[in-house]
């Protein structure tokens, strides 16, 4: 319990060198030598010294609380509760960045807001349905009774894993599924109104939003800690690898991956699985 | 206790009388306020004695309804030939005819004709409460519209509470066939109440739509006399795991899918929306559409593991994601909670047809949040129609500026149907858990995909409809809540503190009040236990903390946010990269989802067959 605490209240530590380690990483890929690892916190310190300008604040107090609701929705997922329950609560985080988006009359913000939403119908059946997997192996949906358990989920469900890994780019807003920000055509989506420290707390959210995203990877090596450690670098490896090599999809493409390729392997693994163990 | 039954169902029917004769405004809303005391201390009455309680009904009775159910067929025949209606006509004189058959071969016996159990209780409570509530906020609502008429329209809504307190309450199936036409009577005079070409036209749909549901019933006892000899409900209950074939059984899924407006029979509730918005409030909670996952939830231990509860969760699964997508292209307000009723009804159904405890336990959540939390949306939609002039979503852009309490309000309820610790996602979250349990057949690993897609889809579109409503120019520089009448209020907080309420102590209610209704149902219990705020299932548990944690940011945060003013910032205007135009700001509404209806219809019509041949045993 205090483990989990504690990893949670580092998170946005833990999560900002993530981020830093995957822009050297992206600059390595891309021929480039890249920024410092602390980069991401060098722009924590330059925003906060930033002037704010805020539309109103509503707006403003929305993406203060899509941090605290991220922060939270992490803590349900470290402290080992329920999976689906850690899944839904994500969505509650989720809510604050929509509404807060939607509060302002922002084109931009609105689109983004919306593929926003898209996102969420896209990856969020992968997520369940990849509990639902977990719970076939495991036999429980409490993740720290995953922790602990002797078996490796990944070995049962290896298609729900690959499943869960290429939704991993729509949660975590990378090409080729980027869409809600499109730094090109929406400049950002959500994000665009905020500035300064307000800015940065979307900013850190985001951060947080790297250690959920991956912890349901590590999931996957059930007891197995260093297999965990593995599949987390493997998949985030090959998260930027193919953030790095393709093009934007359009919501539509999105949302056809997710149900009509994700989700009919998932089924026809958790199916297979089933029929196996009866 | 026979006679507390008795004065549930003709309470109503009295107050309603008295409210139709009075001439005086006042009086007339006191008589409506009235249900709701009376309803609810009958109901208590009932739920504190011995049930299941069997009733005996003297023998002139029957002769009464079958006289009824001759008068209100020739009714209906009336009505389709007045209005040059085929249908309404041709199924009247269908209906007749089987109705003429099934008097001839019903064996009679002795035996109960009243079956009062938990489940009827659970149902008495929703009317009581639920109900009478949205029958006293139709008087404010006339009140606005046309006073002349408010006597007529407020004592069927009174009457309508009466007879679905009798529908829920019966055993015998021939009487049941009664109350579910009476039903759709009321359904029909209601719907019809504008006297207008299109409410007509509607109305009439609604009438041939639910008598095939009536036809279906009245085959259904055809056959449950010719395979089993019987006609009650609970005999029906009885003959478990020995059943010869499922024909009626099938028959009478039908009839609830009917009356539970599941596509393709659709339309009629969509119909229903010309109607005064307290009769959609009262449709879609309290009355009416709550008999399709009653008539379920009654039949589930018999159907539970057969061939037609694989069928009828596949049709009603397909529905819950069908209606959800279909409600995206939709910018009526009404309509759009039309369409997530339906496709809740199929998430009701698709639970009460896996009829494991777990999963009538979620039925049952859902059927009570539900209930509570549409009468909520539609009450309020009434209020911005009355009082904000807002029926499109294009008219609620930036209703927060002028009416924070109703956005309050409206989004509690629709954060209600998709957010963590509200009553609606704890049914979803049993659901997927318990559908986890069957992953090697077919139908249940289906349940699970279209519980976890019709979920996020109708998440996107409570979220599209709050973003648009909580929309605004710039900072609130005088606060001010808008000003809403007495009525109103007194008849939408209730049902805001219930949800809010109910959901926090969600153990409790579940382990507590529900799972007795459960055990009733089922045979047995669900594993649900509560230990102060943490609901503890079989396999996992939602903890007390997370419930109040996800309180605190859903509920204060909002809140919170119309009085929260930074200062020491700058105010700018939204960011237009450069450009200099008007804006005029929508949504997105999913036009591209429309090309899909034709296929969804065939679709359902396919499963429809499915169910009634295969899983009745027709073939």
């Amino acid at each position: 319990m205090t483990l989990a605490l504690v990893l949670t209240l580092l998170s946005p530590i833990i999560g900002g060198f993530v981020y830093g380690f995957e822009r050297i990483l992206r600059a390595r890929m891309q021929g480039r030598v890249g920024p410092p690892l602390l980069q991401p916190f060098y722009d924590f310190f330059k925003l906060l010294e930033k002037r704010s300008l805020i539309v109103h604040s509503f707006h403003a107090f929305m993406g203060i609380m899509y941090l605290l609701g991220t922060w939270f929705s992490l803590y349900v997922l470290l402290s080992g509760g329920d999976i689906l329950v850690a899944i839904f609560f994500h969505l509650l985080s989720l809510a604050f960045l929509v509404v807060g988006g939607f509060s302002v009359r922002s084109p931009y913000s609105i689109i983004g807001s919306m593929r926003e939403l898209l996102h969420m119908v896209a990856y969020e059946p992968v997520f369940v349905l990849a509990a639902a997997g977990l719970y076939l192996v495991t036999g429980t949906f409490q993740v720290s009774e995953i922790l602990h358990s002797d078996q490796l989920p990944i070995l049962y469900v290896p298609l729900v894993f690959l499943s869960l890994l290429l939704a991993l780019p729509s949660v975590l807003k990378k090409s080729p599924f980027d869409l809600s920000e499109a730094h090109q055509e929406i400049i950002g989506g959500p994000e665009i109104e905020y500035s300064g420290k307000y800015y940065e707390a979307v900013y850190t959210a985001k951060w947080i939003e790297y250690v959920y995203a991956f912890f349901f990877v590590f999931l996957f090596a059930g007891g197995k800690w260093w297999l965990g450690a593995l599949l987390v670098l493997f998949s985030f490896f090959l998260v930027n690898l193919i953030d790095n090599v393709t093009a934007r999809f359009n919501f539509r493409q999105m949302v056809a991956f997710h149900w009509y390729i994700l989700i009919p392997l998932t089924v026809i693994n958790l199916m297979l699985l089933a029929l196996w163990r009866n | 206790m026979e006679k507390v039954v008795g004065a549930l169902v003709l309470v109503p029917w009295l107050l309603a009388l008295l409210v139709f004769i009075s001439p005086w405004h006042r009086v007339r809303q006191f008589f409506t306020f009235l249900s709701l005391p009376i309803l609810t201390f009958l109901t208590y009455r009932v739920s504190a004695g011995n049930l299941p309680l069997l009733v005996e009904t003297p023998n002139w009775l029957n002769g009464f309804v079958t006289l009824y159910d001759f008068l209100l067929l020739f009714y209906f025949l009336y009505q389709g030939l007045k209005f040059r209606n085929f249908l309404v006509s041709v199924l009247s004189l269908f209906q007749l005819f089987l109705l003429v058959w099934v008097l001839k071969v019903l064996p009679h016996k002795e035996g109960a004709e009243l079956l009062v159990d938990r489940l009827t209780v659970f149902m008495y409570w929703i009317v009581a409460t639920v109900g009478t509530l949205i029958a006293f906020y139709a008087t404010k609502y006339m009140e606005q519209e046309d006073l002349s008429r408010e006597n007529r329209f407020v004592s069927v809504l009174l009457w309508f509470l009466g007879v679905m307190n009798f529908a829920v309450s019966v055993n015998n199936l021939e009487w049941f066939f009664a109350l579910f036409e009476t039903t759709t009577l009321a359904s029909y005079v209601l719907i019809r109440f504008r006297w207008d070409e299109i409410s007509i036209k509607n109305a009439l749909r609604a009438l041939w739509m639910n008598q095939i549901g009536g036809v279906a019933i009245l085959l259904a006892i055809l056959f449950a006399v010719k395979y089993y000899g019987v006609y009650r409900f609970t005999e029906i209950l009885s003959m478990k795991g020995h059943l010869v074939s499922m024909v009626p059984l099938s028959f009478l899924a039908i009839s609830a899918l009917v009356k539970g407006a599941q596509l393709p029979f659709h339309r009629w509730l969509l119909g229903a929306m010309v109607a005064p918005t307290p009769v959609s409030a009262i449709l879609h909670s309290a009355t009416m559409v709550k008999i399709a996952p009653y008539l379920i939830l009654r039949l589930s231990p018999v159907i539970k593991g057969t061939l037609l509860a694989k069928l009828l969760i596949i049709t009603t699964g397909f529905v819950f994601v069908s209606a959800g997508l279909l409600a995206l292209t939709q910018s009526n307000f009404k309509k759009i909670l039309a369409y997530s009723t339906i496709s809740l009804l199929g998430l009701m159904m698709l639970t009460g047809s896996m009829g494991s405890p777990t999963a009538v336990l979620a039925s049952l959540l859902l059927i009570l949040f539900h209930a509570v939390v549409k009468a909520l949306l539609f009450m309020e939609a009434g209020v911005m129609e009355k009082l904000f002039k807002a029926k499109y979503i294009e008219d609620i852009k930036r209703l927060v500026e002028r009416a924070p309490v109703t956005v309050l309000f409206i989004s509690i309820g629709f954060m209600s149907m998709t957010i963590v610790p509200y009553g609606i996602f704890v049914a979803k979250w049993l659901t997927i858990e318990e559908a986890s349990n069957f992953l090697s057949h077919g139908a249940y690993i289906s349940s699970i995909i279209f519980v976890a897609i019709g979920g996020v889809i109708l998440s996107l579109l409570y979220f599209k409809v709050i973003g648009v409503m909580t929309r605004k120019r710039e900072e609130f520089v005088r606060f001010r809540l808008e000003r809403l009448p007495f009525v109103y209020l007194f008849s939408t907080v209730p049902l805001v503190l219930f949800t809010v309420f109910g959901s926090l102590f969600i153990a409790r209610l579940s382990a507590e009040l529900i799972n007795p209704v459960v055990a009733q149902v089922v045979g047995s219990p669900a594993p649900v236990k509560a230990a102060g705020l943490t609901l503890i299932t079989g396999v996992s548990a939602l903890y007390g903390w997370q419930i109040i944690g996800a309180f605190l940011l859903l509920l204060i945060v909002p809140i919170l946010a119309y009085f929260v003013h930074f200062s020491g910032t700058d105010r700018v205007f939204p960011y237009t990269c450069g450009e200099r135009v008007d804006l005029t700001l929508g949504t997105y509404n999913f036009f591209c989802v429309s090309s899909i209806e034709p296929f969804v219809e065939t679709a359902s019509v396919a499963l429809f067959i499915l169910t009634l041949v295969l899983g009745g045993g027709l073939v």
